[in-house]
């Protein structure tokens, strides 16, 4: 199964630099929540935060949040894997 | 703690996520607090002409935003890759300003981000013989410098 080889043991590093930079990005850090999936060799994240914080993650014309995704595709590239990520509201 | 020390310490903890061995050294300038991310893991940051060292410093600014206010600025180099950049930057706007004298042609630059605006328009300052003005409504502008009579 393609969904089998989630999160057996450690933290991948793309999830804890999503988790690392939105803690530090939004108000209420204790209701981030970052889910992992894999599906045919790309790693897709899907994030979540208190609504309020909403806005913070995606910023000004949508930057904080395109930011975020070069940060993970940088984290990726350095790890050869892909990753995506989906900003959930 | 001092905000600056609190900054690098959350750049060691995206750095360390990001399962890269890089050591902050930060530097106090007139222009702001300088971070400069050294080793010989940086490559990655500074790739696609500092594609992921921008989004970095995006990052990091809008998180200590509240704290840094106005007036603070605080620059995110990898292994003097920006530093050389705003060099090039500084050369570039100089030889503008000359080139805008001996044709009596205003030149343009760019389109810039603010923080390379910025460096264009001290450059320029400094010059008495030439101006230099943003133009555009977006993030990205150009920047015109012209001879002054």
């Amino acid at each position: 199964m393609d969904d089998a080889g989630v999160d057996q043991g450690g933290v991948s590093p793309v999830r804890q630099v999503i988790e690392v930079v939105v803690r530090a990005l939004v108000d209420q850090p204790e209701a981030v929540r970052v889910t992992e999936t894999e599906r045919r060799g790309l790693s897709v994240l899907e994030l979540r935060t208190a609504p309020g914080d909403m806005g913070k993650i995606i910023g000004r014309q949508g930057r904080t949040a395109s930011a975020l995704r070069t940060l993970v595709a940088v984290t990726a590239e350095k790890h050869g894997t892909r990753a995506q990520l989906d900003i959930k509201d | 703690m001092s905000l600056t020390s609190e900054i690098t310490e959350f750049l060691q903890s995206v750095v360390a996520a990001m399962g890269m061995d890089l050591s902050p050294t930060v530097e106090e300038t007139p222009d702001g607090t300088r971070i400069n991310l050294e080793g010989e893991d940086g490559g990655v940051l500074v790739r696609r002409d500092g594609e992921g060292l921008q989004a970095l410093q995006h990052l990091t600014a809008t998180a200590f935003r509240r704290q840094l206010g106005d007036d603070r600025r605080i620059v995110i180099d990898c292994n003097g890759f920006r530093k050389d950049k705003d060099l090039e930057l500084k050369q570039m706007a100089r030889f503008n300003a000359e080139k805008s004298r001996s044709s009596g042609m205003p030149q343009e630059m760019g389109p810039l981000n603010p923080y390379e605006r910025r460096i264009v328009h001290l450059a320029i300052a400094e010059d008495p013989g030439a101006t230099s003005e943003s133009v555009g409504d977006a993030f990205m502008k150009t920047v015109i410098i012209s001879a002054t009579k």
